[in-house]
């Protein structure tokens, strides 16, 4: 898949997230990085809907934490070669807000490190910037920076941390 | 009778002892932890979400109304039943209010009621003033729950039930006025500093779309009109930026969020033929949507009764989540407390 995109809509950056999705095997922690209204949030609700959750993503700015568990007759669309498909399955989304956090040690403290690593979980964190030392104790992490463009524009750009870790 | 209220679910740590007499609920004591100061002993911030902040927070208040000749009296001889947030909220921060009122409950054979946040924010309309007769409110009732983390419709068919008519699918409103500020550099809290602002700006300066306002269903959108501020400030000139400029934008921001609020709110108030129509959450303290909310009521619907919460119960509190146990306790609708489990994504 592409590693630097430039969507022009809200369809686009849904996409983008399917084509993302397929990547995913379970125990990763995804960064979203990227200024208020850069695009992070219309990602996540993409990366839900891949994943067939149904119900609203909201912002979780408040809330700070919402798990979201993926029905399990869906399965991922798997790029993988055949005899691997269906080896992994994601049965859970956790959809983190740091923004009104200061530090990692505040996002373990609501509870994340139940989550993190869990084999069949995929974490999303939203302003991942804020709580480092989260993503740097993280096997698998994949990055996300959003930038706004001109207009309407916004660039997504993805980085993957032990990409070979990802792969097997 | 009187009630015991703990409220853990978030950032607030609070703790409230009301009475309830027929449909009216009395406040005796309440106190929130935030307004309290605690030097933390190891020389840093405590963060407000710790669920060890909780527990450091909910000790000092139990401990604070147990010495003074206070309402709960020995052993809560002084109480009849208790009544906990149990969700929705963060898990870690349930737990903790949770677990305590069982085991109070436990302890002094209290019965114990297990109460929804939203059902606490509805009934801080329930809470009179000692000295004013406030209306009772009849049913069926429409109410629009307003915060930094929700933005929901509810249909109240009596005490206790609830029908959910639609909510926010992405910020809540309380978020976007927040995020609102952080874009015109406003500072924290958001909501009262756009308001402020707003006051002396012209709230037809911009004209920002009002999302789903024409949408048949109940269910809001404040994303994009947030972006949409954005867009307008990263766009104008810069030499523009003037505080008139900004009053500009917070008036017409905030015309546009309440006025999507009203206009469902009415709509959903005339389907379901509401007696009644009430505010609640922490966003209900805005002057714009009052104001709006009840011209709108005198003018669409004459005879529907508008009922406000009191100013100081509009964010999160243990009162209101007292006041709600009142009417559960008064149901006899208790939980085993061997049995009681936070529900993080309890749906009212």
């Amino acid at each position: 898949m592409k590693h630097r995109v430039v969507s022009h809509s809200e369809k686009e950056t849904f996409a983008f997230a399917r084509e993302f999705a397929k990547t995913l095997r379970g125990g990763e922690v995804v960064a979203l990085i990227g200024d208020l209204g850069s695009g992070k949030t219309t990602f996540v609700r993409g990366l839900a809907r891949a994943f067939g959750i149904r119900e609203p993503i909201r912002s979780p700015t408040f809330t700070l934490m919402h798990i979201h568990h993926v029905k399990r007759k869906f399965q991922i669309p798997n790029s993988l070669p055949d005899r691997q498909a269906g080896k992994f399955q994601i049965r859970t989304l956790v959809h983190v807000d740091a923004y009104r956090l200061q530090n990692a040690r505040e996002l373990e403290e609501i509870g994340i490190g139940e989550y993190l690593g869990k084999p069949d979980t995929v974490v999303l964190i939203e302003w991942a910037d804020r709580v480092k030392d989260i993503l740097r104790r993280s096997k698998k992490v994949h990055e996300l920076r959003f930038f706004h463009g001109k207009e309407l524009e916004r660039k997504i750009i993805l980085k993957t941390k032990k990409a070979r870790a990802v792969a097997t | 009778m009187r009630i015991l209220g703990i409220e853990t679910s978030c950032d607030e740590t609070a703790v409230a002892i009301v009475e309830g007499r027929g449909e009216k609920v009395r406040v005796l004591q309440h106190e929130v932890a935030s307004q309290i100061r605690i030097h933390a002993r190891y020389g840093g911030v405590v963060p407000e979400v710790a669920a060890r902040a909780h527990v450091e927070k909910l000790d000092l208040l139990l401990r604070g109304f147990g010495t003074r000749d206070s309402e709960l009296g020995r052993d809560g001889k002084g109480i009849d039943a208790i009544a906990v947030t149990a969700g929705p909220g963060l898990i870690t921060s349930l737990r903790v209010g949770v677990d305590v009122a069982r085991t109070l409950a436990w302890a002094w054979g209290k019965p114990l009621v297990g109460v929804n946040h939203l059902e606490g924010h509805i009934y801080a309309n329930w809470i009179g003033h000692a000295t004013c007769n406030t209306q009772h409110v009849t049913f069926p009732a429409v109410v629009l729950i307003v915060s930094g983390g929700h933005t929901e419709l509810v249909l109240m068919t009596g005490h206790g039930k609830y029908r959910l008519l639609g909510a926010t699918r992405d910020d809540a409103v309380g978020e976007a006025f927040d995020k609102v500020a952080k874009i015109l550099g406003l500072g924290y809290p958001g909501g009262p500093a756009v308001s402020k602002a707003a006051e002396r700006g012209n709230p037809d300066a911009i004209a920002f779309p009002r999302p789903m306002i024409n949408s048949k269903d109940f269910d809001f959108s404040f994303s994009g009109l947030k972006t949409a501020v954005l867009y307008r400030v990263r766009d104008s000139n810069f030499k523009l930026q003037t505080s008139k400029f900004t009053a500009d934008v917070c008036a017409s921001f905030e015309k546009a969020a309440v006025d999507v609020l009203v206009e469902k709110t009415i709509r959903a108030a005339v389907k379901y033929k509401a007696k009644a129509v009430l505010l609640a959450g922490g966003v209900s303290a805005n002057r714009r949507l009052r104001k709006d909310l009840g011209y709108a009521i005198a003018e669409r619907l004459p005879t529907t009764h508008y009922s406000l919460p009191t100013l100081e119960f509009t964010t999160d509190n243990a009162a209101m989540i007292a006041a709600a146990g009142y009417f559960r306790a008064r149901k006899r609708q208790f939980v085993d407390p061997m049995k009681l489990e936070p529900k993080a994504n309890w749906q009212l």
